[in-house]
């Protein structure tokens, strides 16, 4: 009964990656969970700076600081597009790396581009097809702090300085509603200075600030805790939908794993049962020879 | 006694530190203390790391290490935006000495401009923190 064994062996294999499949499944809620209590607390903070820089931007129309748009169009043969391209680390999520990477390479076709690559199945990727990113911008994708979001946002803001790029996209994916994700494109830098002005009637007295020191240090005191917060979330929308896709793609392996080793128990049973009934021919056909000769 | 009082907010990314009624505020500017009382005029400035107080109504005050930002006030509502905010009980001084010794290793290196400023922040969070863990508020 060679082929019972096999059989055997095959559902003991496929019952302990079952385990492991349901385990990520696991892990991935949690940390899906505890992702976006950490997003929950940054909002107050995050939508606060982002008011004040809509006030700031109102009062102060025609103000002029190094990460806002300028009037100037730099031509399109002289520009270095900045792309962040936000992955996972590890595959197994269904497609939610393709559908990032898939969305970069169309992104960054006949353009002169710098990429930084956040999360290890991105850097592979590119490295696999020669496309050069950024080195030493080794950063994981686990866990999304705030501190590395800062760190990153440094990094660029400073590429940005020093005219290395001269704007930024960020290619990240974003829940659509709670079971289905997209892939999203938000451009960064330099940030957009029009604000709809519209909503505020002009009767309306509107107060008058005092900027201390003045309106520039300001607002560089602003912008770069405003751009790691979008970072941030950014990371996190990821960092959650990855969470998610894998969820889902470890359901889905959970879900066959049990219809395989349902079948495979089916065909098991039955030729053990082919055996015993075998056997039983066997004996009771020997046992009857044997009266035979008596 | 009455006094008039004041909307005062403290948020950070950890979430909101205080919400409630203030008496007075004094935050670290870019040059110098600056105290906010309420009904102050309308102002927007830019704080930095060290230590900020605030009397609440029972006129006690309150000290709390913070990290850089800006504070608004408007329509006597003050809002303060810090990278950081902790009371002196939940600072871990430990922890505060472990990274001045750091910063302070790391400054004594020859080191490019911007690892230098990275580490002269990192000292600045450090001493504030060291400082405001060891200080009852007035």
């Amino acid at each position: 009964m060679a082929g019972s064994a096999d059989i055997k062996n095959r559902i003991k294999g496929i019952q302990d990656t079952r385990k492991i499949t349901n385990a990520m499944y696991l892990i991935s809620s949690t940390k899906l969970r505890r992702a976006k209590k950490s997003m929950e607390d940054i909002e107050p903070y995050f939508y606060g700076l982002q008011s004040l820089m809509q006030r700031m931007m109102r009062h102060f129309p025609d103000m002029t600081h190094p990460y806002l748009r300028g009037d100037e169009e730099r031509p399109e043969s002289e520009t270095t597009h900045g792309f962040l391209v936000v992955t996972a680390d590890k595959g197994l999520a269904g497609s939610y790396n393709a559908n990032v990477l898939k969305e970069t390479g169309r992104l960054m076709k006949g353009k002169s581009s710098r990429l930084y690559v956040v999360g290890e199945a991105g850097r592979r990727f590119f490295e696999q097809r020669k496309i050069s990113i950024e080195e030493n911008f080794t950063y994981t994708v686990q866990n999304p702090t705030r501190a590395r979001a800062r760190v990153i946002t440094n990094t660029f803001l400073k590429d940005f300085e020093e005219e290395k790029i001269h704007d930024l996209t960020v290619v990240f994916t974003a829940m659509k509603n709670s079971l289905e994700t997209e892939t999203r494109v938000m451009k960064l830098m330099p940030l957009e200075k029009e604000m709809p002005l519209k909503d505020i009637p002009s009767d309306v007295p509107r107060e008058e600030f005092i900027i201390h020191p003045s309106p520039k240090e300001v607002l560089s005191a602003i912008i770069p805790p405003y751009v790691a917060g979008l970072v941030y979330s950014a990371l996190v929308e990821s960092y959650c939908c990855e969470q998610n896709s894998r969820m889902q793609a470890m359901r889905a392996a959970n879900d066959s794993a049990d219809e395989i080793v349902q079948e495979l128990k089916v065909r098991y049973n039955r030729k053990r049962q082919a055996g015993i009934t075998q056997e039983i021919t066997e004996v009771s056909a020997g046992a009857r020879s044997g009266n035979l000769h008596n | 006694m009455n006094k008039k009082t004041g909307a005062l907010r403290i948020i950070s990314p950890d979430g909101i530190f205080y919400d409630g009624r203030m008496l007075a505020v004094i935050m670290p500017s870019l040059d110098g203390q600056l105290e906010f009382l309420p009904c102050h005029e309308e102002m927007i400035t830019v704080i930095i790391t060290g230590e900020l107080k605030y009397q609440t109504e029972d006129e006690k005050w309150h000290v709390a290490a913070v990290g850089g930002g800006v504070a608004e006030t408007a329509n006597n509502r003050c809002d303060i935006y810090v990278d950081f905010a902790e009371k002196p009980e939940d600072i871990d001084k430990n922890r505060a000495k472990a990274a001045l010794e750091r910063a302070t290793e790391q400054m004594r290196q020859k080191k490019s401009i911007e690892e230098y400023k990275i580490s002269q922040a990192a000292l600045a969070r450090a001493l504030t923190r060291l400082r405001v863990a060891d200080k009852d508020p007035f």
